[in-house]
């Protein structure tokens, strides 16, 4: 049965939550134990960049029973926005002096990424997974 | 909270599952106390509980680490589990600077083994 | 049943697909009695329809599967005249249908036996009903959806054990195409044969990381003689593997790479000191039992290499 989870992120503790949440969801789906990690890692780190970044906004884990199965990952804020989407999905590019693997590696461990985001106007990521 | 239990010379910190930014943050400075307080020789961080290291977390492990051989105390990873490796190299981490042991177990034999070492170079 | 979802929420579902309601049961319920007394002559129609075909044999040609097989077709057709077509029904096809499956019953074969076997129940009722046909007609047509929930719930188990059958012949391949083998105590050894690609990459570090843990591995010769080509990706699917095993705690030593092989590497901007690379197996396992503690002692009478632990 398709499901849907919120979790408002607005502190640093919400990203374990969410994590937990996403993962509980990935097992639900029959994701393999090594893919449910993969996802919990994909969320944690689109959570962190909106506590870091945007302070506010939230995660919504999707899991999707159509033609394939799978799950989906909205994580969306209304925080500054990104000057430069090409470079921050860059290996190693970070403005806030961290690793600069959060955008890059979730893109990576996901099989789809698409990221909307402009300054001023906030940034949603969006990432799929399909069960294999 | 990460509890930071000593065992001879060794200092071991147990990380649960839940953890969050701030117990990192909290280990890291205590340890930095502890191991003058206690001169220990050794620090053992057990992750084996941990069911993802995120990039933050690595970072903070690579800053422990650092802060830990800066005290002059050796300091070893345990407990990295197959899918939190998996994943971590997936992301892109690899936490270079930080020794690391399978378990518990190994991660003693593997700082005693240090010790002995240094025992005969000196 | 769960693995194939089908809960109380998808069976509603099926039961909508083919609009079988209330009122149908009711419809079924009037011929229940006939039908009844007409099992034996019903199941056996079934069953000589299957005697004629070839690819029938696995099913019936053991006794004790026909007495089985015919016992549930008959339970079958007294419970597809009694109106409930709940879990319990559905759990009772789902049985059959397994034991078709496992007998290697095709599906267009077993669709031709149900179709025969409704046809003769088709005239059963119509000859019944001689005194109000249109009645008759409607309580078989009633049947039949039941029937088209019937050969839904059948299809989809052949179907899916029969790709339970493939995940595991799946399954036994991966395992056989990265084997990872014990050769001593703390000290394993992945032989990499063929083309990697990413897949196959995350295969091998899967695996390589559970059998770390299972025999708590300290090292790893990862000897790559067998890989096709090795480019700046194959190495960079290396490195990963490399890298997780490190993060388990076990060192590996890559063997195998040819000095043209390294040459190109490094041509490419490959730094081939993150891998802890030998020139061939042997030097590489020496190297691996070195770090581990072993002493390779040479034995004066036959040359051979004799192993022991340092104390
Ligand atoms: N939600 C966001 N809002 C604004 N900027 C962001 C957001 N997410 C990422 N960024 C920008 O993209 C850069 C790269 O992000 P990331 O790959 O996660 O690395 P890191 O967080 O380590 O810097 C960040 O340094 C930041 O400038
Ligand atoms: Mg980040």
């Amino acid at each position: 049965m398709p499901a849907e989870t919120r979790v408002a992120i607005d502190r640093e503790t919400d990203i374990v939550t969410a994590r937990q949440k996403g993962r509980e969801l990935a097992a639900a789906c029959g994701f393999a134990s090594t893919d449910q990690t993969l996802i919990a890692l994909a969320i944690s780190e689109l959570a962190r960049n909106i506590v870091v970044y945007a302070q506010r906004g939230e995660i919504i884990v999707k899991s999707e029973f159509g033609e394939r199965r799978g799950i989906e990952i909205v994580a969306r804020d209304q925080g500054p926005g990104i000057l430069n989407v090409a470079l921050a999905l860059q290996d190693g590019y970070s403005t806030a002096k961290s690793l600069g693997l959060g955008l890059p590696g979730a893109r990576r461990v996901m099989d789809e990424f698409e990221i909307d985001s402009a300054p001023g106007r906030g940034t949603t990521v969006t990432v799929r997974k399909w069960v294999r | 909270m990460v509890p930071i239990l000593k065992h001879g010379k060794f200092l071991i910190a147990s990380i649960v599952s839940a953890l969050t930014d701030q117990d990192l943050i909290q280990l890291r400075d205590e340890l930095a106390n502890k191991i003058g307080q206690v001169r220990a020789h050794g620090v053992i961080i057990d992750v084996t509980a941990v069911d993802v290291l995120d990039s933050f977390a690595t970072r903070t492990l690579r800053d422990i680490a650092r802060t830990v051989k800066l005290r002059g105390a050796k300091i070893v990873l345990v407990g990295i589990q197959p899918d939190v490796a998996f994943a971590m190299v997936q992301l892109g981490l690899s936490l270079d600077e930080v020794d690391t042991a399978l378990d518990l177990e190994e991660g003693f034999s593997h700082l005693r083994r240090g010790e002995e070492r240094s025992r005969h170079a000196g | 049943m769960r693995e194939m979802g089908l809960t109380a929420q998808n069976i509603e579902r099926r039961r909508n697909f083919v609009g079988l309601d209330s009122d149908d049961s009711k419809r079924i319920v009037r011929i229940q009695e006939l039908v009844e007394g007409h099992l034996e002559e019903l199941t056996s129609v079934f069953f000589a329809f299957l005697g004629g075909i070839d690819e029938a044999r696995p099913l019936l040609g053991n006794r004790d599967i026909i007495e089985k097989v015919r016992l549930l077709k008959k339970e079958h057709l007294s419970e597809m005249v009694r109106g409930e077509y709940g879990t319990d029904y559905i759990e009772q096809r789902v049985r059959l249908a397994v034991v078709y499956s496992n007998a290697g019953l095709a599906s267009r074969v077993f669709l031709g036996a149900y179709h025969h076997m409704l046809r003769a129940l088709g005239v059963l009722v119509m000859k019944h009903s001689e005194h109000d046909p249109m009645a008759g007609f409607e309580s078989y047509m009633s049947l039949k959806k039941v029937a088209f929930l019937d050969i839904g719930i059948i299809v989809d188990v052949i179907v899916f054990e029969r790709e339970r059958v493939i995940r595991q012949q799946q399954e036994a391949i991966r395992e056989l195409s990265t084997p990872v083998l014990q050769i001593r105590e703390r000290l394993l050894l992945l032989p990499i044969i063929g083309v990697i690609d990413t897949q196959r990459a995350r295969l091998i570090t899967d695996s390589l990381l559970r059998s770390i843990r299972a025999n708590r591995a300290r090292v790893v010769v990862v000897d790559v003689t067998g890989v096709a080509t090795i480019d700046s990706k194959v190495a960079n699917h290396l490195l990963q593997t490399v890298t997780a095993a490190r993060l388990m705690g076990a060192t590996a030593i890559v063997t195998g790479i040819s000095s043209e092989v390294a040459q190109s590497l490094v041509g490419l901007g490959i730094d081939l000191v993150k891998f802890n690379t030998v020139g061939d197996l042997q030097g590489g396992i020496e190297e691996a039992e070195r770090l581990i503690g072993y002493r390779v002692i040479q034995t004066t009478d036959n040359g051979a290499a004799e192993h022991m632990k340092e104390a």
